[in-house]
């Protein structure tokens, strides 16, 4: 515990969310967003910027800084005391061997280059569907809702609010990669033995880098880029994201993947992007929305009443079931 | 590891950076009134000759032949519990390039065995409830009905175990239960008066030495790399010339030579992560000096204590060196159970794997086992380890050793598949870097998993989309 908590002091531990390419907000993505950006507004001059003030000093940016720094504080002591990676790919790896056969059937069947492709592609693949499917859940189940509320009650979007998440969800998303990382790792280590590798680009996984370098930061921004409709419906772009974050109901519950629209198209969730002005955040904002606390306790608050309401309702049902039984 | 043990570990470290050129022999007498004609303190003879002994009986093993259970088994006591003369060195034996002396174990110390000095605590890990003593003796007395040491039936290889668990049955356990512990004592063999009548040396010198000559190390260890330890137990020809200290022209059998847990520490420290063999010598030349420097009085308070800190710098280090050796063999007998599982699915012949697999798992075994044989109680760990590996491999056919009969007969059950004990062994390694500070941990199965789940960690991002 006491090292989790020197880690909050350790520069590098903060500096790191800026300089490591495998996290969204690598320095290097972020002026590759930067640079998408000013050319896609160079050809429609009229769209919104990223640069306006408010995406960056209004209550809603600042409330998205604040969970940044709460969040990144909380996980330094919360994510060692969590399910770990190599304890979910050992409990796999093992129970495999224990319960399907000796580990390696498979080395050398195919050349490493071949294992690193499949292994890498199946990992993005799995990880892709994990990420959307939880986000699925977070709109679909109502109790998740209001913790997920907190995230689409941003009423602009810059790239810090991919970030502007309850640390309720927070461990959610936590245990969802420790979960997909360890399983996928411990199948192909399973099938295919040592040697096994990720195909990377500056240390991050291929399809990681280009997602990224490909202007995953714009997602948060008000810069509505689109694609042609026919790559939308397999690959979803930022402005479809942006119609997520709307708030006109036709748009609830649309486009939850995060890069493959194969998913939302499953699910029948999937929107094409509108080339037209969009107004971010939730229809049912409270009016100190954006504080620190009410972030952080109004969803508490909201299941809590939805758990009472439940329970009155049950009552009522078991009273009148006993009034007909007596009648 | 207690703060003044790391400070004490980091000393260690610094000192052994400045290459101290003494070679442990050269110690001088300070037994007061001492009227003979040694010029120096240092006498360990008896320990070279048990790791003579050692390195003899294991050969021995190998040489047994299948139906002369007599006859084996005489040969093999003559280099376990016989102390009579006339005993030839199996081995180490002069070849090529690396000469050694001399060629009869009573020349290095006449009287010595192995059995009077084996581990007289009782031993879980091999079955009939015997101590130290009678599972080495039993292990023998199985070895001798085998071929060449190995039995097919069920996969004892008794070199190996006899060899890996002699290590820390008698080396292990002599110095840190018995040497480094009890007769560090004020009032056990005193420093103020000499170990016998007429010795050149004290009591806790002797005591001392002792330890260090058990653990295997050749007197110059300090001037010799990890590399130069390991190539002078494996009597590489190159450093046959580093080897022979005293230039004599042969490789003296004691004080020159390099053996046992000493051999394993340089295999591990010359991969570079480690360095127990520097941090053991070191511990053992400092503490030594400490003695030395008393000059034939009583240790006060104060140079017992600076004592008991070197001998925990020892047993901590030598408890690791045999913790990493089993951890390597359990990755060993891991990577011999995949071989084996293909060979078999594909109807191959599997008879060297399984050799193979027989030989890693007895030294996985032995170094199990010698672990339990330092003096304290692993407890669950001890247990567990047991549990995992079994009394012995499991065998294609799922069966394995559970047990003996009224006869002494070993009894075999099934028990789990080829599958499911590769798994026990990656449980193995996962037990031991768990429960011991691992640095070298060479074969490991889950380092393809650690690095993977390494380049994936992004620090577990709380990212929304």
């Amino acid at each position: 515990m006491l090292e989790s908590w020197s880690a909050l002091f350790n520069i590098s531990e903060w500096v790191g969310e800026f300089t490591d390419p495998r996290k969204r907000l690598f320095w290097g993505y972020l002026l590759c967003a930067i640079l998408i950006s000013a050319l896609w507004l160079r050809w429609h001059p009229t769209l919104p910027s990223l640069w306006h003030r408010d995406n960056w000093f209004s209550a809603s940016a600042r409330a998205d800084f604040k969970l940044f720094f709460l969040n990144k504080i909380l996980f330094f002591w919360l994510r060692p005391n969590l399910l770990t990676q190599s304890a979910i790919a050992l409990a796999v790896y093992l129970f495999l061997m224990e319960h399907i056969g000796s580990a390696g059937q498979f080395a050398g069947s195919m050349p490493t280059f071949m294992q690193a492709l499949l292994f890498t592609t199946v990992l993005f693949v799995v990880d892709d569907f994990s990420r959307f499917f939880i986000h699925w859940l977070m709109h679909r189940v109502p109790a998740l809702w209001w913790f997920h509320r907190v995230h689409h009650s941003a009423e602009v979007l810059n790239p810090v609010t991919v970030l502007r998440t309850h640390p309720v969800e927070g461990v959610l998303f936590t245990l969802r990669s420790v979960l997909v990382q360890g399983g996928v790792v411990a199948v192909f280590l399973w099938l295919f033995g040592d040697g096994l590798s990720l195909q990377t680009v500056f240390g991050a996984s291929i399809f990681v880098f280009i997602f990224h370098a490909a202007g995953s930061n714009l997602r948060h921004s008000p810069v509505p880029i689109w694609y042609p409709f026919w790559l939308e419906k397999w690959l979803l772009s930022p402005a479809q994201h942006q119609l997520h974050h709307s708030i006109a109901p036709q748009h609830y519950d649309k486009n939850m993947g995060v890069v493959l629209a194969c998913w939302d198209r499953l699910f029948n969730s999937w929107h094409v992007s509108e080339r037209k002005a969009i107004k971010f955040g939730v229809n049912d904002l409270c009016p100190n929305e954006h504080r620190l606390m009410h972030l952080l306790w109004f969803p508490f608050i909201r299941v809590g009443q939805m758990v009472r309401r439940k329970s009155r309702e049950q009552i009522s049902i078991k009273s009148e079931d006993m009034l007909n039984h007596e009648l | 590891m207690n703060f003044n043990k790391l400070v004490l570990c980091a000393a260690v470290a610094a000192i052994s950076a400045q290459a101290m050129a003494d070679n442990y022999l050269d110690f001088p007498v300070t037994v007061k009134g001492y009227d003979g004609d040694k010029e120096n303190s240092v006498s360990y003879t008896g320990q070279s000759a048990r790791h003579v002994l050692h390195n003899s009986l294991k050969a021995a093993v190998g040489q047994v032949q299948f139906g002369s259970e007599e006859a084996n088994l005489e040969l093999l006591n003559r280099y376990f519990s016989e102390e009579g003369p006339g005993r030839d060195v199996l081995n180490p034996t002069s070849k090529d390039g690396f000469s050694v002396t001399p060629a009869i174990v009573s020349d290095i110390s006449s009287g010595k065995n192995l059995a009077g000095k084996a581990y007289q605590g009782a031993v879980a890990g091999w079955p009939g409830y015997l101590n130290g003593e009678q599972v080495l003796a039993d292990m023998i007395a199985r070895a001798a009905k085998t071929d060449g040491g190995f039995d097919p039936v069920t996969g004892h290889d008794y070199q190996q175990l006899i060899s890996k668990f002699a290590m820390g049955a008698v080396f292990y356990n002599q110095a840190v239960d018995n040497y480094l512990d009890e007769m560090l004592a004020a009032d056990v063999k005193p420093n103020s008066k000499p170990y016998k009548d007429g010795a050149a040396y004290t009591g806790k010198e002797h005591v001392w030495d002792e330890a260090f000559g058990y653990f295997g190390a050749p007197a110059n260890v300090l001037e010799l790399s990890a590399e130069d330890v390991y190539n002078i137990a494996k009597m590489k020809p190159e450093a046959a010339d580093l080897a022979d200290a005293n230039g004599n022209g042969s490789v003296d059998l004691h004080g020159e030579m390099a053996y046992a847990h000493a051999y394993y520490a340089a295999g591990f420290d010359k991969g570079g992560k480690t360095d127990y063999l520097h941090t053991i010598a070191q511990a053992f030349y400092d503490g030594r000096e400490v003695i030395s420097k008393a000059k034939g009085k009583d240790l006060s308070k104060r140079e017992r204590g600076k004592l008991e800190d070197y001998a925990e710098v020892i047993a901590e280090n030598w408890e690791l060196v045999i913790a990493e050796a089993a951890f390597k063999y359990a990755g060993e007998t891991f990577e011999d159970l995949e071989k084996l599982n293909i060979i078999l699915e594909a109807d191959g012949d599997a008879s060297e794997t399984y050799r193979t697999y027989a030989k890693h798992w007895g030294e996985l075994k032995g170094f199990a086992m010698a672990l339990q044989t330092g003096g304290h109680d692993l407890g669950a760990v001890a247990f567990e380890l047991n549990s995992l590996i079994g009394f012995s491999p499991v065998l294609p056919g799922d069966s394995q050793v559970v047990g003996i009969d009224a006869d002494g007969e070993f009894v075999q059950r099934k028990t789990k598949t080829l599958a499911a004990y590769q798994a026990d062994m990656v449980r193995v390694q996962a037990l031991l870097a768990e429960n011991f500070e691992l640095t070298a941990k060479s074969q490991d199965v889950t380092a393809d998993m650690s690095e993977l789940l390494e380049q994936l960690n992004s620090g577990g991002s709380v990212e929304n989309d």
